[in-house]
């Protein structure tokens, strides 16, 4: 009669074990303080992961979705030796105030606008950008879905370590999306809410915060 | 000087422009920098070249006895500044040093004709008794400053080293063009790019042997019947790299549907311009990819597929009413060099209140409904007013009283009442 015995360290060599302790550890890549303690905290890392894809989703524009991430940007090209890096929208949903940025540090040479004709193009646009290692971020709104399109731009800001950030409306937050980090904004009665979905190597959970004009 | 550099100039008394300009082409064969001192000297950086010849006095050798084939008369002469090359080049002496720290000493013994300042400048300092660099080396400064002014002072320091002297690089006045006409018609345009494989290269070719770039190509493709297809490829900076034409021409022939079989392509390039001084790399060769070439790349990329309008930048400007105070850039500024610019702030006015993320293309009424008396149900007056008015004098004037209003559970928005019509507009959107 055999019995089967099995190691620990057999256990954990199996890839199909997944370990705790992978995920809580500090990731590879650099990743960007969000310029509120209280949102930090529950980010793995302390901060935005970069070189990944981030989803957004947002039931209407207004509810300081873009301004969740301007502190990180405007930080970053600061930070950046020699050559800032560039910070590009595609298809934003109306014009980027060039004063608004300004006024949040945003470096203006540094800043690209993109209106393709279409969803595939800006897609197409968003990859390019992504991979292309010049940028510290790059926004994307969509409208529709399509999941292997998402999945080559996770795969873009791996290759290239920008920061993706998709903004999607709110009826695709039950779609399955390949984006290491999910969030949900609404709007409190006063607070905007993200709801953190998902989490690579951290919980889901949802946080109030003060965002807009103070 | 931050980084060691050694000039070669050679003057050629008496030489016609034209003759010159053909002296500046052969100068290219042995450096990536060659600028024209008018009106008879040529100055050529050769501190990267040196390295593919040796020894300076070889690589001496060679540019002048490049001179004797072209049939012109010069005197050359190598030192590690600009100004001390050419006056030593103009005194005819044929000098080659390398060490800054041995500059002094060589030109002392120079007339101070050789500078070719103004008759007046020299005739003042021959009154002072000084007729050589090294007397006038041992005045002060001061008294230099004040007798001959400040840009004779500045011309000592860039002679020895101790200031820079920008110059600008030659760039021959050409274009590259080349026609090719087909046995048998194209009508795919994969096939397209590979008959412009060929043309492409030498393109490149003749860029590399000019030291220059160029900001756009233009392709025409004439066919037998159909009037001809044009095509305009444009760059976002100044290139002559084989690698980035052929993409930025790719991407636009990928847009392009064939009307017709193609009998014939034309391949025209812009007028040539100097490379950016961080594309020349030690001056030896092309750079493979500087920083700001990853930029341009992607930029022409977006563009080629996207069309030039649909990828630009934003500026803003200093302008109360708000939809003046920003504008489209097509014009993108994507080399190292230029990016410099300090981040400037116009908008970061603290009187401001802060501005939203969208601006809407034109205010739209508020409310179908306009009610003037807020706060209309559900919507509250967060801050406010900041009152804009301006512009009265070009008829276009604005009086506005600017809030930003908010709702529960819903969006934040840039509002303004007009002061006249007591209207209510909605003209941005805090994203």
């Amino acid at each position: 009669m055999a019995r089967e015995t099995v190691s620990l360290a057999d256990i954990l060599a199996d890839a199909r074990v997944w370990k705790l302790t992978d995920a809580s550890a500090a990731p590879p890549h650099p990743v960007w303080s969000t310029g509120r303690s209280a949102l930090d905290a529950r980010l793995p890392g302390g901060g935005w992961p970069t070189a990944s894809l981030i989803e957004v989703l947002i039931a209407d524009n207004g509810l300081g979705e873009v301004q969740l991430f301007l502190p990180a940007l405007a930080a970053c090209q600061r930070g950046a030796g020699g050559e800032a890096p560039w910070l590009i929208f595609i298809a934003p949903p109306h014009e980027p105030y060039a004063p608004a940025l300004a006024q949040q540090g945003i470096d203006l040479g540094h800043f690209l606008v993109v209106r393709p004709a279409s969803a595939t193009e800006a897609l197409w646009a968003a990859e390019q950008a992504l991979s292309a290692g010049v940028c510290a971020a790059v926004f994307l709104w969509l409208q529709g879905s399509d999941d292997r399109w998402l999945r080559r731009l996770q795969l873009a800001a791996e290759a290239g370590g920008a920061l993706g950030v998709l903004f999607r409306p709110e009826r695709h937050r039950f779609e399955f999306s390949p984006a290491g980090l999910r969030l949900s904004m609404t709007r409190g009665e006063r607070q905007a809410r993200v709801e953190l979905l998902k989490v690579r190597g951290g919980r889901p959970g949802f946080i109030d915060l003060d965002l807009g004009p103070s | 000087m931050t980084s060691r550099t050694l000039w070669y100039a050679a003057v050629f008394p008496g030489l016609a422009a034209a003759a010159l300009y053909r002296c500046a082409r052969q100068a290219q064969r042995y450096t990536a920098f060659v600028s024209i001192e008018a009106p008879d000297a040529l100055l050529l950086e050769i501190q990267g070249s040196l390295r593919l010849f040796g020894t300076l006095e070889r690589l001496q050798a060679c540019i002048d006895a490049g001179w004797e084939e072209l049939g012109v008369m010069a005197h050359g002469a190598s030192a590690p500044s600009t100004l001390a090359a050419l006056w030593l080049a103009r005194a005819g002496e044929r000098a080659r040093i390398e060490h800054p720290a041995a500059l002094a000493g060589r030109l002392a013994g120079l007339p101070i004709g050789c500078t070719a300042w103004d008759a007046d400048r020299l005739q003042t300092l021959r009154s002072f008794g000084v007729a050589h660099i090294g007397e006038l080396l041992r005045l002060p400064r001061a008294g230099i400053a004040r007798r001959l002014g400040p840009a004779a002072l500045l011309d000592l320091d860039i002679a020895l080293a101790k200031a820079p002297a920008p110059r600008r690089a030659f760039v021959p006045r050409e274009r590259f063009r080349e026609r090719c006409d087909f046995e048998t018609e194209i009508d795919a345009a994969a096939a397209l790019e590979q008959a412009l494989a060929a043309p492409l290269e030498r393109c490149a070719r003749f860029l590399r042997e000019r030291r220059a770039g160029v900001q756009a190509l233009a392709l025409t493709l004439r066919h037998r019947a159909a009037p001809p297809t044009r095509l305009r490829a444009g760059l976002a900076s100044i290139t002559g790299e084989h690698r980035r034409l052929r993409d930025v021409l790719a991407q636009r022939l990928l847009r392009l549907e064939l009307a017709a079989p193609v009998r014939a392509l034309e391949l025209l390039s812009a007028p040539l311009q100097a490379l950016p001084a961080d594309s020349l790399g030690l001056f030896g060769g092309f750079g493979d990819q500087g920083a700001g070439e990853g930029a341009a790349q992607l930029v022409e990329r977006l563009r080629a597929r996207l069309g030039e309008r649909a990828v630009y930048g934003v500026s803003s400007i200093a302008e109360h009413r708000p939809e003046r105070a920003w504008r489209r850039v097509q014009e993108l500024r994507l080399c190292r060099t230029a990016a410099s610019a300090p981040a400037s702030a116009p908008g970061t006015d603290d009187a401001l209140l802060q501005r939203p993320v969208w601006l809407l293309a034109e205010p739209v009424p508020w409310s179908a409904r306009a009610s003037p008396a807020p706060p209309r149900e559900g919507w509250v007056l967060e801050q406010g007013p900041e009152r804009i008015e301006s512009g009265w004098w070009d008829g276009e004037g604005v009086a506005r009283d600017y809030y930003v209003a908010r709702r529960a559970h819903g969006a934040r928005l840039w509002v303004f009442q007009e002061r006249r019509s007591r209207r209510w507009y909605l003209h941005g959107v805090f994203a």
